[in-house]
């Protein structure tokens, strides 16, 4: 399955909206609830589904879930 | 009173958009108190730091607070904190001055911005700040980024202090921040092991936040022990299930803190535990900070 869709499955997931749609250019502030504690238990489940392992540094940088999937196809 | 709160909340508002709810939070628990620290406390950062102060400062929080939780979930999912020794936080924290400075800067900041940490911030102040007595001499160990130390000086004219750091960064970010608050005539830092200073005992002990951090933490009492004059006060605090990556003694009940203090002779007076409003999903542990106020058994 590509990253994104993956990707989207994950969101959705720990969102808990199965209607929601993410893009690249999506942030936290297109996403309810997507607040710092949020956006960690988004990252370690990532982290399960894609078998990675993010450098903390990673982790508070990012901005965009492009720049996520960015970073999953670097680390895959 | 709020330009430097307004401006912290207009930079998360601009920069770091994911941090800005519990940031409000904690203002919304005691306004007054929030902003008066934001006062302060980036009052003396911007004559430290210039105009970068609250960019250095809010950005190095919020990677601090974004490790904080990353170790938490992380906790959650091994069932113990990631490093056991001094030696592998040594190499994966402190070896680095940058990291460390960037570390320090991050901890400065959750003295009001965590919304737990602004009520443990109270409690400090109020029950055992406002209690010392006058001219009173403190010893601090391990004051990190030495902000408790400076509040209490800052609250309580007269008092001198004496504090002791391992960490190069510490010292070097105390002294900058005491001379900032014009408080540095009244506080000296020295370089030294927290376990291994000798020194007069003092009226009043400061110790936050290290006892998590040793692999000996009945040690550190019995040196608080030492280092508290009779009648004294020494106001400790400590992480209960609480990673970071430097966290290496876990510690799971406020009990294990008390008994660790009355071992060697201290008596507990008084203590609060606080926690996090929110925590990660289906979390088994719940991180708290335990602040104890503590007198020699025999004088409690």
């Amino acid at each position: 399955m590509p990253t994104f869709d993956e990707l989207t499955a994950v969101f959705r997931d720990v969102f808990d909206d199965d209607e929601l749609v993410v893009t690249r250019e999506t942030t936290a502030a297109d996403v309810e609830g997507w607040d710092s504690l949020t956006h960690v238990t988004l990252m370690l489940r990532v982290e399960k589904r894609f078998g990675l392992r993010f450098k903390s540094a990673q982790v508070a940088s990012l901005k965009s879930v492009g720049e996520l999937a960015d970073l999953i196809d670097q680390l895959r | 009173m709020t330009d430097h709160a307004d401006t912290l909340l207009a930079y998360v508002r601009a920069h770091h958009p994911r941090s800005l709810a519990g940031v409000e939070e904690a203002r919304r628990l005691d306004r007054a108190r929030f902003d008066g620290y934001a006062e302060l406390l980036l009052g003396w950062a911007t004559r430290v730091l210039g105009d970068q102060a609250i960019p250095r400062t809010v950005d190095a929080f919020v990677r601090f607070s974004s490790d904080v939780n990353l170790a938490q979930g992380r906790y959650e999912a091994d069932g113990a904190y990631e490093h056991k020794s001094y030696r592998e936080c040594y190499e994966a924290v402190y070896a680095d001055r940058e990291t460390m400075d960037d570390y320090l800067w991050g901890v400065y900041l959750t003295n009001f911005l965590w919304v737990h940490h602004l009520e443990l911030s109270a409690f400090f102040e109020t029950r055992f700040v406002a209690r010392l007595p006058e001219r009173a001499r403190l010893i601090e160990l391990a004051p990190g980024h030495g902000g408790w130390g400076l509040v209490a000086l800052h609250r309580r004219p007269g008092t001198q202090l004496e504090a002791f750091d391992i960490s190069p960064s510490s010292i070097a970010i105390a002294r900058s921040l005491a001379g900032a608050a014009g408080l540095a005539d009244r506080a000296r830092y020295e370089e030294r092991d927290a376990l291994a200073v000798e020194a007069a005992p003092g009226d009043a002990v400061i110790c936050n936040f290290l006892v998590e951090h040793l692999e000996e933490p009945a040690r550190l009492f019995e040196v608080i022990h030492r280092l508290l004059a009779p009648g004294g006060r020494a106001f400790v605090s400590g992480a209960l299930t609480a990673a970071q990556v430097d966290h290496i003694c876990e510690l799971r009940r406020e009990s294990e803190l008390v008994l660790l203090a009355e071992e060697p002779g201290l008596r507990a007076l008084e203590t609060l535990s606080v926690h996090p409003q929110r925590t990660l999903p289906r979390a088994r542990f719940l991180p708290r900070s335990m602040a104890m106020i503590l007198a020699r058994r025999e004088h409690a």
